[in-house]
């Protein structure tokens, strides 16, 4: 054959499916940095300074509460072990739930999916296809989380450059294993139960793992003699409780003893370790890549079938039969609502059918409930704290930490739930915009709902955050008081730039956060929250005390009120005034 | 070329597709209408192997969907009501991409492609993104990609919504053409006037079973109604009619 026709040839062989996959895959990311670089250069500046300030802020913590850690005689190193075993199995744990959760969407919800299964593209290589995509979705995050750590741990112990090669490596065999095990899961899920049910049984697991946590976190009483060598009894007691994170089965074990063993020079047992995860990797991938088409089919009908096996089971039956029954009667929003006599009626229909669609959308008050539960078991677990905590300084400092961690909180879903509200209510506009309600009014009631549903629970955790760590009248009035100017701020702030930048062209309230305006609520809620805080904290009696110097209290007020205002009330202004002229 | 045999589909207790048989010829033109929740896109999922029945069986050009899907569907094409596009990437990219899935070869695609841009007047869109363009234009860019590789069997779920009368027009010759060379269009809507104008052989669905099926004089003489083909449609689903399966011919 001469060479013009093995060009030919070569032009004419047909590409694999999954080539074909990955390169529209790889175009339509490149399209999607190009229109952000294109769309906004304030955006792009704004992401890059974020990631880098995250990189950098993460780092330099991780690398002085490393060093920190490693001063303590003789404990230091046995701590951070620990503390890497522990880390390691947890980011397992919440990788295993991340893929589980993303692979159920990216197999089961997914349009390019049911348009790929129309297609000469075996179920193998869609599974295969929709494995890679969940696992660089759900893993990502994962390694972003955990490269600054590994950095400032490799530089604690002047680590040779190798170190950061062959952890690297480490890490990218370790995801396969979550990844396999998420998707094994969401199959037999999808196999076995329909949507609500899945979704009902993942947040009750994770509130079943909460609550185990929670017991088994739980302190025990200590004798008296115990106080006299209490250091190494607690360490002691510490250990034993967080001996979990050794069990040699664990693929995290094998994870963080590949990784210390290369830093500390045992080449051998770290290629040990480095192989068993390969295997496993290895094993468990290629049954994945091989094996799980037909499951993934079987899976798939089930899913698009609607009923689950479970809907066979007679209760669940007559439990459905109950609820058509009482979808006929005013439900409670509806009831208690009702009896808001000041409020206009068509308001009251908004909120009730606000208040509905969040509650009938289990994501939503999953991850809501998720990520304020597993806050309320850190405060709840102050109190056991409080008794040893003598000095003001640590105590202003857990204060002031745990409004950073719950106003932090309510900015993701103020970012993720609020802020999409307004596109979400331009796509239905042919209810709410030509009802004599006026947009306003919308965005108004919107912003009310939103800030008391959101005040009830940031205010209540941080009341008892003062609780547990028995701070005075005076501070907890003053705490409570911060925590409300904030969650209005953060709402309004969402709400505001949501009819700003709306979005009307999107479903999908994910894709709408992910846009311009989303990021930027995002960015502005973080600025806002660290100024806040930061502020705050410099101005109290506290930190004062330990000697740094601090601008006065009632000078950090004012221009923690000044800023909150204004980026309550200017977002908001400019939002009402948009959406009210907004062409729709 | 479609051959659907004593099929049933369950959804728990709710039977969506009721035992129904049915043989599409090559180059028929087969129109499948019916109330909503009647049962016509459960049994389009089950033509293209989307799901798979909890009894019976679907043949496409004496392929079974079930156990030979890679061979079932590189013989048919599928447009859904609201067909899945990549938003990121241009018409030009999509058809392209489509056809090499189809494994297609190169030139192959370019001269095809031509000729259905070309007639669905797609040019000017060739390289604008997908997510930018009108719902009818991306039915356009849909039905592109689905004819390029010249299917046996065309199941296509509401064609013209979105479609502008010209453009329909269009959609419209183009099937007809192609069923006059052999392609068997499978199509399913609540547009009667296509099922009337275009349809060799008509199936009214109802509750999971055929209520009607064959030309628009066999309808006309299975509901006891004359003229249009609206009035045999509501005699056949009014709820104060239960044909008879038995007497509906396959």
């Amino acid at each position: 054959m001469d060479g013009a026709n093995a060009q030919s040839a070569r032009a004419e062989r047909p590409v694999s499916p999954m080539m074909l996959l990955l390169r529209v895959s790889a175009l339509q990311i490149w399209r999607k940095f190009a229109a952000i670089r294109h769309q906004s250069r304030l955006l792009s500046l704004f992401v890059g300074l974020f990631m880098a300030g995250y990189a950098y802020i993460s780092f330099a913590l991780f690398y002085r509460g490393l060093r920190f850690i490693g001063s303590f005689p003789g404990l230091g190193d046995v701590l951070i072990e620990r503390l890497l075993f522990l880390m390691f199995a947890i980011l397992f744990v919440m990788l295993l739930f991340s893929n589980l959760i993303i692979g159920y969407t990216n197999l089961f919800r997914n349009r390019e999916t049911t348009f790929l299964m129309t297609s000469p593209v075996s179920f193998q290589t869609i599974f295969c296809w929709k494995f890679i995509e969940t696992a660089i979705l759900a893993s990502w995050a994962f390694l972003f989380l955990v490269a600054p750590l590994l950095a400032a741990y490799g530089l604690n112990n002047d680590a040779p450059w190798h170190f950061y090669v062959v952890t690297a490596a480490l890490m990218l065999i370790f995801i396969v294993l979550p990844t396999s095990l998420g998707a094994f899961c969401a199959v037999s899920v999808a196999r076995f139960m329909d949507r609500r049910s899945f979704q009902v049984a993942i947040i009750g697991l994770a509130g079943v793992l909460l609550v185990g946590a929670a017991l088994y976190m739980k302190p025990e009483i200590m004798a008296d003699d115990f106080e006299e060598n209490r250091v190494l009894g607690l360490m002691d007691r510490l250990l034993v409780r967080t001996r979990f994170a050794h069990y040699p089965l664990l693929p995290s074990y094998w994870l963080s003893s590949g990784v210390m063993h290369w830093l500390e020079g045992g080449i051998a047992t770290a290629a040990f370790f480095l192989l068993v995860m390969l295997s496993y990797a290895l094993f468990f991938g290629f049954l994945s890549f091989t094996s799980m088409g037909r499951m993934f089919y079987s899976a798939s009908s089930s899913a698009l079938s609607r009923g689950g096996v479970f809907g066979q089971w007679e209760w669940v039956k007559k439990r459905g039969a109950q609820k058509a029954e009482l979808s006929e009667s005013k439900g409670l929003s509806e009831i208690v609502l009702g009896w808001c006599f000041w409020l206009r009626a068509d308001v009251r229909t908004l909120l009730v059918k606000d208040i509905r669609v969040f509650w009938r959308d289990t994501t939503q008050w999953g991850q809501t409930l998720i990520l304020f539960g597993l806050l309320g078991v850190y405060i709840l677990n102050l109190r056991h704290f409080s008794s040893q905590m003598v000095n003001p300084f640590w105590i202003v400092l857990v204060s002031y930490l745990n409004l950073f961690t719950c106003s932090l909180n309510l900015a993701t879903l103020t970012t993720r739930f609020v802020y999409p509200q307004f596109s979400l209510e331009g796509k239905r506009i042919w209810i709410i915009g030509m009802a004599p309600l006026g947009m306003a009014r919308v965005i108004r009631t919107k912003f009310w709902l939103a800030a008391l549903a959101a005040l009830t629970v940031t205010l209540g955790l941080m009341w008892l955050s003062c609780r547990m760590l028995q701070l005075s009248t005076d501070r907890t009035i003053f705490f409570s008081g911060v925590i409300t100017v904030m969650t209005f701020t953060l709402t309004g702030l969402a709400v505001g730039l949501g009819a700003l930048c709306p979005n009307f062209k999107e479903d999908n309230p994910s894709k709408i956060v992910s846009g311009f305006g989303g990021t930027l609520c995002l960015v502005l809620s973080f600025v806002y929250i660290v100024f806040s805080v930061a502020t705050l904290a410099m101005g109290s009696t506290g930190w004062r005390l330990r000697g740094s110097t601090g601008i006065p209290g009632v000078g950090a007020a004012v221009l923690f009120i000044t800023v909150s205002a204004l980026l309550l009330w200017l977002p908001m202004k400019f939002g009402l005034r948009k959406a009210v002229n907004t062409e729709l | 070329m479609i051959e659907l045999t004593n099929l049933v589909k369950k959804f728990g207790d709710l039977v969506a597709v009721n035992d129904i048989s049915l043989k599409v010829a090559a180059g028929e033109f087969f129109c499948v209408l019916g109330p909503n929740a009647a049962g016509k896109t459960t049994t389009i999922k089950l033509l293209t192997g989307l799901i798979k029945p909890t009894s019976g069986s679907a043949r496409v050009c004496g392929i079974d969907v079930q156990t030979s899907p890679l061979e079932a569907r590189q013989r048919m094409a599928y447009v859904p009501d609201f067909p899945f596009l990549y938003d990121k990437l241009t018409p030009w990219e999509f058809i392209r991409f489509t056809g090499q899935l189809f494994q297609m070869p190169e030139r192959d695609i370019r001269s095809r492609a031509e000729e259905l841009i070309s007639r669905f007047h797609l040019d000017e869109y060739l390289r604008k993104p997908i997510e930018g363009l009108s719902h009818g234009t991306r039915q356009r860019i849909a039905i592109v990609s689905a004819l390029l590789h010249e299917p046996d069997v065309f199941v296509i779920d509401e064609p013209m919504v979105g479609l502008d009368p010209q453009h329909a027009r269009i959609v419209k010759d183009i099937l007809k053409e192609r069923t006059n060379a052999g392609m068997t269009v499978f199509l399913s809507t609540h547009q009667l006037g296509i099922a009337e104008e275009m349809a060799d052989r008509i199936a009214i669905i109802n509750r999971g079973v055929f209520a009607g099926i064959g030309t628009l004089d066999e309808l006309r003489g299975q509901s006891g109604s004359d003229g249009k083909l609206e009035n045999c449609f509501l005699a056949l689903t009014s709820d104060e009619t239960d044909a008879d399966p038995e007497t509906v011919p396959a």
